[in-house]
Order: structure tokens, then C-alpha cells, then sequence
């Protein structure tokens, strides 16, 4: 058994612990959007002096708090649980929570780092700078009956499942519906009519639980000119998964439990 | 501090409320009905199995065509004529045909679906893409079974 | 300003609210009012379990929960309260695995359940295994499976409505003990974020279930959003106050930065140690160690703090060590805390001990309410058509300290208590009238902010408030220390009269809500510190230096504030106090 000790400290430990800050000046460039004052958008440059292990929520809350009170986001939770502030970083979908600066600040070039964009997420309604409408989203999420039915009489306890049949679909129980994944997608960027990637990992959640008996009515639906057969696997989704879902390999799943069944 | 505008922004009536950027094709709060049909399923499907043997029809094709026998040198309307004598080769090509002009047609729709943002330039794109694939298609078909070797 | 009308409006969308609208839209027309979009809400960040005595892997029964939920609370729950908790929270979890949670197995295919501080078999003999989970995601869960059932159900939701007052009209014929007619609830008035539009809903009954206060704290657990607006609109509308001084210090909070690592990393086998790498709960606690409730475990840490054992450079915090547990029990029941410990610190907990505190969590006041859910007005009368749940509510079941799975189980026991009665109040009356421009206090209260010229911003005023609250109202209080943070808070409600917002539009205006939400902190601030002067004892959660031990003869009993106005217009928070429920366990000395 291992105890911790002072003296058995890894290097990362050490860094994690170190109280001094080493404070370096960058700039955040945030696609702003007001239509209440402008038609257009504009890319606004923020520079900041910061610890770069902080949040880029954090750096998001200097601006509001110090700079520029109309500067407008969702956030809640602030680690990474609640799937409020996805945006795009660096041209990346990500939660604004759960990347550090650091990681997103690159190599400086003659002392000065490049600019860290920040853009609402693509393919949903910008309303004001990056908060979008999240309603198309959730309406997607609505329509693959992401909810358990199941048929035959209550048992008066828990119903059974094995291990192994949870584990079946633990990895889509994850979701946040942070629409990180589904607005990372090129095919919804074009085109709203597509449930995306989050509708369907919710419905595969249910598809692949043992306990629920409507899979086949999931999957008449994600059968659809607008469901899983739009997917072009290009792994977008996967990479921009805040929970580290595997989206893509679920979305093949739903493909692979429609060709065994329909044929 | 702000320090920059990189891209200019300034309204014309400051005033005014501007209209959010929709994008393309949003989904409604309707439930899009469902049609019951295993069509998308049997496209996706199609294009992998037409791919794989595509693969093979197309290589063999270019291979004879291209490399044996003295590769393109050979090829003459008499080379043509002998081939097409041959069922093996008539059913070949025409299932070469077949396979390659729906396998690109649904490649197409697909693009066409993805890219096209208004319901009217899908429906058009989509008829042209049809249209030339039937015609095409039929075309193709009636050369290969009424090649006449003797024209001239 | 539009006027709408329901039977039951629920506000808040948590877990308490969704398991309240679950019941209540099947039988009356339900609106739930939230300022986030549900599955936002902070529900999804509790991560170790829902306690209930299934007795799926060892021999438990409800009594024994009973039990261990009244000595958590160090005597000042309603036992009568807790018996309810600790009985349904059966039938509880029963439901939402009907629902189709996904909890953890046993090998028989049943819901699995792990350790947890304060849960014991025979009365404080061992650690039981009680707590049902799902990894370490069981607040996710059962927030997303409860938003699935919403769904199915059709309820109805207003996302992104802030609710900003609390319509409460005369009843002539009660009198209140302070000699003020009784209160009916007439509706609430909220305020639309995406257009700046006020909106004033009409109900017959209405449910509070806004969840909690922490931002009133600087290491806190809790999100950004957990501002106590419910508490603070009943409070300004003169209902009072139970128990606010009692606030949860959870042991295990990232340093610094305040996120929750789950108690059931310990429930594992995790061990907290000091920089000489001694288990000092064994010293603080020496039959549960690790297990002892929330705020022995938050005093021992700091013990050590202050006492030099502290680990770091600057000795301010301990190790949670998790490097004797295999990476795939991490991997298994542990994931998310892992990946935070790997996001945030940049360390591997497989190999690393995880750098902690104690972070501010829970609280256990808020509205006082009866078994029914119904919110008190008064030690003797009730508020009728008004319902809380939650963390804003208190039963009390949690009293001075709350036991750790406990908050899963309140919110879903008396979610479904206030979902089914405040339906039932809805089915059987009439709407109040609504009292004559119902939307007065709101208008004012945002125009002010909105047009106000002054020089104060809200992060500045908001930041002093944590760090005065940090410094002198956290684990360890004295007389000193809480006048201190009187004071700060009455200087900061005058710089508050003096802030100004700089966005001005009416569109997703956060800044303005931002403000909004400090002042309803600033109020609870307050009454916290008020009720922690007062209360001259150390009890669970509250704990003074220099009245270093429990006080049964005095104050075995709840606190309520009031906030009372005088002629001048000046207001100020009147302390009174409400009997303890008591049925058949005695008080002890609290030892684990």
C-alpha cells in the first residue's frame, strides 16, 4: 500500500500544487453578436493576463466581469456535468469548463501567443453572442422517444438486469445533451432536418437496454431519410465529445441493429 | 480592453432590430411523420456492396482494357465487337454499368441532400441527376444488347 | 407583461421539480417555470449515490436509516420527518429504476449499493452498504431520467424564465402569530431571459423547487446558477427562514477550485491522509474513519490544516489517496472524479493522491415546510397552495448536518409528496385573485439595476461577500468571526444599492441577472449570519469555537427568520424558534 508522502510526489502533483502563478498575457477573440445593435457579427479581440491552468470559463467570466458586461453565455455547473457552455474554440467543439487556457494557448511566436477564437456552436440560431437556440435541438432529442417503455406487468421490485446487459449501453448514458457532438457535424450544419448525433446516442441508449421494449419503434424512426443513414462518419461528433462518448461507433451500432433486424 | 474590431460591423440604424442568422433547413417543433420504408437503409447498404464489387468489375475492366495484350493499343471497334460476342462480357459491362451509374447517382443525391439548402434546388438538382441517370442508364443498355458488329 | 393561468406551477427544474411535475401534470394543468434548460440543473453534478434500505447486498432496514439520518443531523431533525424519508426511500428508488435509470448490478442482476459516511448497520456499529448508485454519475442519472419521463409525459416547460417574486394575498380570517392575516399564494412573477418580457403566472398552487444558495461561498461546490432565488422571494415576501445557519462543508472538494469528488471515492476505500501520510481519521473518528458524516470529516481536515499537517507548499490542504485501489475499480466506479482530478490538476489519480478541501455544499435550511410539502407561514400555520422541495426546502430531515445520499432521496420523497398534493390543493380550489399590477416589485426591482448610474460592479461586491463568507462564516465560527461578517454584509448591501449592470438591452441579459441574483445571495448571507450568531452551540454543520459543544436545554430547537420592515422603511431579521420533532430516539453523544 502506498502512502503519500512529501518526498514520493510525482512531478505533475508538484505543478498541481505549486501555489505561485505564472500569470501570461494573451488575447481571447470572441465572435460577438448582438441584434438588438448590429445585423452582423463581429470578432472582438479581449487581451488578458491570466494563469493559463484556469478555465477558459474563467477567462470568459474576466470579460464579463471586468471588461464588458454584455458579453453573453450559458454556464452553470462549471466542471464539465451540466453541458451549458459548448462553443467553439479554436475552430473545436468544446465545453468552455473543461478546456484550461493552457491547452488551448498553443506555442508563443516571437513572445505573443496567437489569439484563442471563441464562436457560438454552429448550426443552431445564434441569438446573442454565444448562446444559440437550443430548442431544434432538443426537439431532435424529443422525437427518438428517449425514454423507457416497457411492456408486460411491474414487478413489485427492481426489474432484473445482468452486468453485462447494463454495460451494453453504459457508454450513451453519459450524454449532457451539451449538443457538442450534434453541431459539430457537417451534415447538420447543413442540413436541421438531421436528428444528429446526440438524438441518436440517446435512442441507442435505450435500443440496446435490456429493460425496454420499444427499440424496434427507435429504430423505424432513425430508419428515416433524416436519421442514422445520413451519417458520414467523419468522427466529428466523437472528437468533440466533452464525456468522451464514442458517438460514431454508437450511431454504427444503430446502423448495424437495423440491417440485422430488417434483413 | 476591446482592443480591436477585425471585422467591421458598424450598423447602418443602430436602432433597429437585426433578424438572427437561421440556419438552413431547422428542425421544426413538428415530428417528422414516418414512411415505413427500409429504402435509406437498402441505398446505404447498396453503396457498400455495389462499392466492393465495383472494385472488382472496374480493376478487371481496366486491367484488360488498359495493360493486357498490348494494353490501349489493342482496343479497336473489331476488339469491341469480339468482346460484346461473348456473354460473360456483355453481362460484365452491363452489370458494371448498372452498379457504377446508381452508385454514383445515390452518391449524388446524398451530396445533393446535404448541400442544398432550399427544398426547391433539391428537387431540382435531383430530377436532372434522375433524369440523366435513366437516361444514361437505358441508353447504355441498349447499346450493349443491340450492338450490331457488322455496322459500318 | 402577459398573464398566464395554470393549476400547479412548479418553479425550478431540478430533480425535485421534475419528480414534482411527474406527478402533478398527470392531474392538473402544469406549467414548470426554470432558468435553466432542465437537464442543466445542479441535481446532475451529485455523483455517489440515493440511500435506501434494499438490503440487496447486506442485511439493513429502514429503521437503521431512520436511525442514521437523525444522529447525522445531530438531533435537530424532525424524527417524525425522517422516518417518511428513510421508509420511501424504497419505494423511491423503486420508481426511478421503473423509470429506467440505469444503476450500477449485483451479480443478480439487482441494484448494487456501496458505503457511505454515516450509514450504518445497528446503530452506529459498522458501515452498511446502502447508498444505490450509478458510478459515480447518480445525480446525472437521475436528473436525465427524470427529464425522460418529463418528455414522455409531455410535461410543460418554460426554460430560461427567471422567477423573481413570490404573489402572496391577505387571508382575513388566519391569524399569524405575529398578528399579520395568513397568506394564500397566488402565483409567481417571473421574467422571460430571452426577451426581457415579464411574465406573471396564475396558480392555484405552486411549487418551489429552486435548489440552493452556495455562491455565497467562494470554494463551493455548487454552479454558478445556485443563487437562492426561491428562499430569498418568499423571505422578501415575509415567509420565514428555518435553519439557514446550518450549511454542509463537504470534506472532499478539488483545492481550490471547489468540485465535488463523491464521498463514495471513500465509500471505495479512498483514505484521506496529511502530509505525513498518517489515515488521521482515525484519530477523529475510530469506528467509521473515512465514513464519519460530512462535518466531522470537514473539522478533521482543517484540525490538521491549522495544527501544520496540512500538505503543499502552503500546508492548506490534504490528500484524498486513491493509489492503492486498482485502476479499473477507478475505472468502474469512479470515472468522472478521475477524469477531474486528470482535467483540473493535470494528475493521475492512479498513481497521485488527490489534492483537497473542504468546499461549501449544501444547505440544509431554507422554507420550513410540513411532511406535506406545504410551506409554513408560521410555527403553526401553513401558506395554503404553497409547496417547497429540495434543497430550498426544509422538512426538516436533514436538521444540523445532512448525511451524504441524502439529498437524492429528499428531492425524489418529497418531489412526489409536493407533485401529488399540490395537485390534489389544485383540483379542490379556485384561483386567488391576483393582487392589483402583480409585476410592481419586479419592474422596480430591474429598472433600478437597469437605468442605475452607480459605481459599483457585481463581481466586486459579489467576490467580497465569498471571501468574507470563506473567512468567516465557513467550518470553524466564533462570536467574532460572524459579527465580522455581519458587518462586511451590511457594508456590501449599501455598495449593492450603488452597482450598476453595463448591458442595457433586453435580449439574454445576463449581466442584469447577474445583479439580480447577488442581492438575493446578499439577503441569505445575511440571514445565515444572523441565525449563526444567535445560535450560541456547536451542532452539526455549525460549529463555534467558542461554544465548542451541543446545547440541548437551549437549543434543541429550528431557528426562523423572519424579515420584518419597520415604519421607517428599514428592514431587519427577527429570530424565532420552532420545537424539535421527537419521537423515539432520545438525543446522545454524537461519536463515529
Amino acid at each position: 500500500m502506498s502512502t503519500a508522502t512529501e518526498d514520493k510526489h510525482s512531478a505533475a502533483l508538484d505543478a498541481a500544487e505549486s501555489g505561485a502563478t505564472q500569470h501570461v498575457t494573451f488575447r481571447l477573440r470572441i465572435r460577438r453578436f448582438n441584434p438588438e445593435q448590429a445585423a452582423e457579427p463581429v470578432w472582438v479581440d479581449y487581451e488578458l493576463s491570466m494563469d493559463p491552468k484556469e478555465k477558459l470559463l474563467d477567462a470568459l467570466h474576466k470579460v464579463k466581469w471586468e471588461i464588458d458586461g454584455t458579453l453573453t453565455f450559458r454556464r452553470s455547473c462549471a466542471h464539465g456535468i451540466c453541458g451549458s457552455d459548448a462553443m467553439r474554440i479554436n475552430g473545436k467543439n468544446r465545453l468552455a469548463c473543461k478546456t484550461l487556457i493552457k491547452d488551448v494557448l498553443g506555442k508563443p511566436k516571437n513572445g505573443v501567443y496567437k489569439p484563442i477564437t471563441v464562436e457560438p456552436i454552429k448550426g443552431l440560431t445564434v441569438l446573442k453572442d454565444l448562446v444559440v437556440d437550443m430548442d431544434p435541438f432538443f426537439q431532435a432529442f424529443r422525437d427518438v422517444m428517449p425514454f423507457l417503455v416497457a411492456k408486460g406487468n411491474e414487478p413489485t421490485r427492481e426489474r432484473k438486469q445482468s452486468i453485462e446487459d447494463r454495460a451494453r449501453f453504459d457508454d450513451t448514458t453519459k450524454c449532457i445533451l451539451c449538443a457538442a457532438c450534434t453541431s459539430s457535424c457537417p451534415v447538420f450544419w447543413n442540413d436541421g432536418q438531421y436528428f444528429g448525433p446526440a438524438a441518436i446516442v440517446n435512442a441507442h441508449r435505450f435500443i440496446f437496454d435490456s429493460r425496454d421494449d420499444a427499440g424496434e419503434q427507435r429504430l423505424e424512426i432513425l430508419n428515416e431519410k433524416d436519421g442514422v443513414w445520413r451519417c458520414r462518419t467523419t468522427f466529428n461528433c466523437t472528437d468533440a465529445c466533452p464525456r468522451g462518448i464514442q458517438v460514431t461507433q454508437a450511431i454504427q451500432e444503430v446502423k448495424r441493429a437495423l440491417i440485422t433486424r430488417r434483413i | 480592453m476591446a482592443t480591436t474590431e477585425t471585422t467591421p460591423g458598424a450598423p447602418e440604424n443602430p436602432g433597429a432590430v437585426a433578424p438572427v442568422i437561421e440556419p438552413p433547413r431547422k428542425r421544426t417543433a413538428r415530428t417528422p411523420r414516418s414512411t415505413r420504408t427500409n429504402f435509406e437503409l437498402f441505398a446505404w447498404l447498396f453503396m457498400r456492396l455495389s462499392g466492393i464489387v465495383l472494385v472488382i468489375l472496374v480493376l478487371g475492366h481496366l486491367l484488360i482494357q488498359l495493360y493486357l495484350d498490348g494494353g490501349i493499343t489493342k482496343v479497336s471497334f473489331a476488339f469491341v465487337a469480339g468482346r460484346w460476342s461473348n456473354p460473360w462480357w456483355q453481362v460484365w459491362d452491363l452489370v458494371m454499368l448498372w452498379l457504377a451509374m446508381l452508385h454514383g447517382a445515390n452518391g449524388l443525391r446524398t451530396v445533393i441532400n446535404d448541400y442544398a439548402e432550399r427544398a426547391a434546388t433539391r428537387a431540382w438538382l435531383k430530377a436532372l441527376l434522375y433524369a440523366a441517370t435513366v437516361f444514361t442508364v437505358l441508353l447504355g443498355t441498349l447499346v450493349i444488347f443491340t450492338f450490331d458488329p457488322n455496322i459500318s | 407583461m402577459q398573464i398566464h393561468k395554470y393549476d400547479t406551477v412548479i418553479v425550478g427544474a431540478g430533480g425535485a421539480g421534475m419528480r414534482a411535475a411527474i406527478e402533478a401534470s398527470p392531474r392538473s394543468r402544469t406549467a414548470v417555470l426554470t432558468k435553466l434548460y432542465p437537464t442543466r440543473s445542479h441535481t446532475g453534478a451529485a455523483q455517489g449515490g440515493m440511500a435506501a434500505a434494499l438490503a440487496n447486498v447486506e442485511e439493513d432496514n429502514w429503521e437503521w436509516h431512520t436511525f442514521d439520518t437523525i444522529k447525522g443531523g445531530d438531533y435537530l431533525v424532525d424524527q417524525d420527518s425522517a422516518e417518511i424519508l428513510a421508509k420511501e426511500a424504497i419505494d423511491a428508488v423503486l420508481d426511478l429504476e421503473k423509470m429506467g435509470l440505469p444503476f450500477n448490478r449485483t451479480a443478480e442482476g439487482n441494484i448494487d449499493q456501496r458505503r457511505f459516511g454515516g450509514h450504518t448497520r445497528q446503530h452506529g456499529e459498522a458501515p452498511v452498504r446502502r447508498a444505490c448508485y450509478a458510478a459515480d454519475r447518480t445525480g446525472h442519472m437521475i436528473l436525465q431520467t427524470l427529464y425522460q419521463n418529463c418528455v414522455k409525459q409531455g410535461v410543460e416547460f418554460f426554460n430560461e424564465y427567471y422567477v423573481l417574486d413570490l404573489l402572496l394575498v391577505d387571508d382575513p380570517e388566519v391569524t399569524l402569530a405575529s398578528g399579520e392575516p395568513g397568506k394564500r399564494v397566488a402565483g409567481v412573477v417571473s421574467y422571460e431571459l430571452a426577451t426581457g418580457e415579464i411574465h406573471v403566472f396564475q396558480a392555484k398552487s405552486v411549487i418551489f423547487a429552486s435548489g440552493g444558495a452556495g455562491k455565497f461561498f467562494k470554494v463551493t461546490s455548487n454552479a454558478h446558477t445556485l443563487t437562492g432565488d426561491g428562499q430569498a422571494a418568499a423571505f422578501r415576501r415575509g415567509l420565514p427562514l428555518e435553519d439557514m445557519e446550518f450549511f454542509q462543508f463537504h470534506p472532499t472538494g478539488i483545492w481550490r477550485m471547489g468540485i465535488l469528488l463523491t464521498e463514495g471515492a471513500r465509500g471505495e476505500g479512498g483514505i484521506l491522509r496529511n502530509k505525513d501520510g498518517e489515515r488521521f481519521m482515525e484519530k477523529y473518528a475510530p469506528v467509521m474513519k473515512d465514513l464519519a458524516s460530512r462535518d466531522v470529516v470537514s473539522r478533521a481536515i482543517y484540525t490538521e490544516i491549522r495544527e501544520g499537517r496540512g500538505c503543499g507548499p502552503e500546508g492548506d490542504h490534504v490528500y484524498l489517496d486513491l493509489t492503492h485501489l486498482p485502476p479499473e475499480q477507478l475505472d468502474a466506479k469512479l470515472p468522472d472524479i478521475t477524469e477531474f482530478a486528470r482535467t483540473y490538476l493535470g494528475i493521475e489519480p492512479y498513481t497521485d493522491p488527490i489534492p483537497i478541501q473542504p468546499t461549501a455544499h449544501y444547505a440544509m435550511g431554507g422554507m420550513p415546510t410540513n411532511n406535506d410539502g406545504e410551506v409554513l407561514a408560521d410555527n403553526d400555520h401553513i401558506v395554503p397552495g404553497l409547496y417547497a422541495a429540495g434543497e430550498v426546502a426544509c422538512v426538516s430531515v436533514h436538521g444540523a448536518n445532512r448525511l451524504g445520499t441524502n439529498s437524492l432521496l429528499d428531492i425524489n420523497v418529497f418531489g412526489k409528496r409536493c407533485g401529488i398534493n399540490a395537485a390534489e390543493y389544485a383540483a379542490t380550489h379556485e384561483h386567488v385573485e391576483l393582487p392589483e399590477n402583480p409585476e410592481t416589485l419586479v419592474v422596480e426591482l430591474l429598472e433600478g439595476l437597469r437605468t442605475g448610474t452607480g459605481t459599483e460592479k457585481v463581481h466586486e461586491v459579489r467576490t467580497a461577500l465569498q471571501e468574507s463568507m470563506d473567512a468567516n462564516a465557513m467550518v470553524f465560527r466564533t462570536e467574532q468571526t460572524l459579527k465580522q461578517a455581519a458587518e462586511d454584509i451590511r457594508e456590501l448591501k449599501m455598495r449593492y444599492r450603488n452597482v450598476s449592470v453595463q448591458d442595457k438591452g433586453k435580449r439574454f441579459n445576463t449581466d442584469l441577472l447577474e445583479a439580480v441574483e447577488l442581492g438575493n445571495l446578499l439577503d441569505l448571507a445575511e440571514v445565515l449570519v444572523a441565525g449563526a450568531l444567535a445560535r450560541e452551540e456547536s451542532r452539526g454543520g455549525h460549529y463555534r469555537e467558542d461554544f465548542p459543544t451541543r446545547d440541548d436545554v437551549n437549543f434543541m430547537r429550528h431557528t426562523m427568520a423572519y424579515r420584518e420592515v419597520d415604519e421607517s422603511g428599514k428592514d431587519a431579521i427577527r429570530l424565532d424558534y420552532k420545537p424539535v420533532v421527537q419521537t423515539r430516539y432520545q438525543p446522545m453523544e454524537r461519536k463515529y
